[in-house]
């Protein structure tokens, strides 16, 4: 039998796996489009690559020349991008195949995928509830063993809480360390392009292969792909910090729980564990939900009925189809964070709401220096205050929802890696612990998250 | 900090959308939720000097947020075929011409 064979059978395989977890409503690209694209991709795979072979399913706002980039919204239905984002070339041409596109709040505005155009996604053990987001159609697939990986994108969480939400880990790297040419833009100064994988193993290789310097993103760092560490035997030598503003009295007993037991865990594999503070922690949230709104109503005023997507009944005048299309082409939560983004940058008001965000976030990333310059490698919190919510919970309370982020988005502010690694479950759904790490040291933390994962009995209860 | 029906109607004639009459109520009672919350920034003393944030590479440097004319690398003098006077030369058109050059 041939490599091409070979390829072919896993690419089958892959494609009857995706459509048995058709009923999660994770994956937008048609199965037979996906079926034959597939088939058609690993007969010209590249054989020698690391990836040979490896069905990786692609977040529907990272653009592909295979399938439609809709990025979960009406007002980019059917919009077919002319060039693959830097992240899925190189998924390539390491012999990865393209594994279709996922579902995701739209343009990634959200945390639970019920804020898509094409529905919801649902959480891959417990429908009732949502798997987390934006990019949770990618964290169902893999969580539903559809893919042994995915990619998925950061603005504020978007990776990691759908991974513990989901019982799969998640990755967001160092801000430059993967190009974010091709990542259909939110935050700019947020966004970056992570990783999904059943183990730490799979989502650490496909994040190597995507990491490294790229010339058409002047925010990707100059530097050569992520090397992946060894299997360490024990974390001798770990300063493991852990903060106190990341456990509050109202975090869910469960997941206080289970993270006290990965603690236990971190501590007799040799770490050292030591109690910090990262004292403007609560500003967090109210810092990110300026910043982002307001890149993004920047960033999405290209989506005018002219140049992308379909354009809605408004023949008037010009002004008119604009309003128009956006009015309709757009979802709610994506209309909201636009009005919110135009009114903190309208004049009079950018001083008082963007600048003064600019500052705290300032602040955020001088409370994490403060913490490794006194010796700490690591910061280990829970991913998120509560398991996977019910479906519809948070949809009428917006700051409800924007909390569910609380211990995710600060990473993203401050631009440093992280990830969620699954660490038990509570009455049946399953509860993530989050690794923090110094920037550009990703193999750090994957050490630390590599030896968590050997040890710790993450299908047990908490 | 609440917004008003008025002001909610004229920020999204900035952001060029269109809100429907009916969704109004809601996204003024939400819009003023997220800004009352996010006001509490206001409680937090970072001085008028605090450096903000910037994301990226060192090697990234932001020009000042100024708006001012951005010369041309050359004028519309050295781009024409032929100027005179502030004005691009062009040849006369026919129909109205009386068959001189310019």
């Amino acid at each position: 039998m041939t490599e091409a064979t070979d390829a072919v059978q896993s690419a089958r395989a892959a494609a009857d796996r995706i459509a048995k977890a058709k009923r999660l409503n994770a994956l937008l690209t048609p199965i037979k489009d996906l079926r034959k694209s597939l088939v058609q991709q690993a007969q010209s795979a590249h054989p020698g690559g690391v990836l040979y072979g490896m069905p990786v399913a692609v977040k529907d706002n990272i653009s592909t020349l295979e399938f439609d980039t809709s990025c979960g919204s009406k007002i980019l239905e059917g919009y077919q991008s002319p060039f693959d984002a830097t992240a899925v070339a190189k998924l390539k041409a390491a012999g990865a195949l393209i594994a279709g596109k996922t579902n995701c709040d739209e343009f990634a505005m959200g945390s639970s995928t019920e804020h898509s155009a094409y529905g919801r996604t649902l959480h891959p053990t417990d429908k009732t509830r949502v798997p987390g987001g934006s990019s949770g159609g990618s964290a169902a697939l893999v969580a539903a063993g559809a893919v042994p990986a995915a990619l998925g994108s950061e603005t504020g969480g978007s990776v990691r809480q759908p991974a513990s939400f989901c019982g799969i880990v998640g990755i967001k790297p160092t801000y430059g360390r993967v190009s974010r040419y091709g990542l259909v833009a939110f935050g700019s100064s947020l966004d970056q392009i992570g990783v999904f994988g059943r183990s730490v193993h799979d989502a650490a290789r496909v994040l190597s292969v995507i990491s490294g310097r790229d010339p058409k993103d002047a925010t990707c760092e100059g530097r050569d792909p992520l090397r992946l560490p060894t299997v360490p035997e024990n974390l001798d030598g770990f300063v493991i910090g852990i903060p106190k503003e990341y456990f509050p009295q109202d975090l869910d007993p469960g997941v206080r729980r289970a993270c006290e037991r990965a603690i236990r865990v971190l501590k007799e594999l040799g770490a050292a564990v030591r109690e910090v503070s990262l004292p403007h922690t609560a500003y967090a949230v109210p810092t990110y939900y300026i910043i982002a709104p307001a890149e993004a109503s920047s960033n999405l005023a290209r989506y005018d009925g002219v140049r992308y997507g379909p354009r809605f009944d408004g023949t008037t005048d010009v002004a008119a189809l604009y309003r128009t299309t956006r009015g309709q082409g757009f979802g709610a939560e994506v209309r909201r964070r636009i009005l919110i983004g135009t009114y903190v940058l309208s004049s009079g008001y950018y001083d008082a709401y963007y600048r003064k965000a600019q500052q705290v976030r300032a602040l955020l990333a001088q409370d994490f220096r403060n913490v490794f310059d006194r010796g700490v490698d690591l910061i280990f919190t829970p991913t998120t205050p509560t398991p996977a919510f019910k479906a519809g919970e948070k949809l009428a309370d917006p700051v409800q929802m924007y909390l569910s982020d609380i211990f995710v988005c600060t990473a993203n502010l401050v631009g440093l890696p992280a990830m969620s690694v699954p660490i038990g479950r509570v009455k049946g759904l399953p509860v993530g612990g989050q690794f923090i790490g110094q920037t550009f040291l990703e193999d750090e933390m994957l050490e630390a998250a590599y030896a968590l994962e050997r040890a710790v009995p993450a299908l047990e209860e908490a | 900090m609440s917004v008003t029906r008025e002001e909610v109607l004229h920020i999204a004639r900035l952001a060029e959308l269109d809100v429907a009459e009916e969704a109004l109520p809601t996204l003024v009672e939400q819009m003023s939720r997220i800004l009352e919350y996010v006001a509490q920034l206001n409680r937090l003393p970072t001085g008028e000097t605090a450096r903000p944030y910037l994301a990226g590479p060192d090697a990234i440097k932001l020009r000042p947020d100024e708006i001012k004319p951005w010369p041309m690398a050359f004028g519309p003098k050295q781009l024409a075929p032929a100027f005179r006077d502030g004005f691009f030369v062009v040849p006369r058109l026919e129909a109205f011409g009386d068959g001189g050059d310019e």
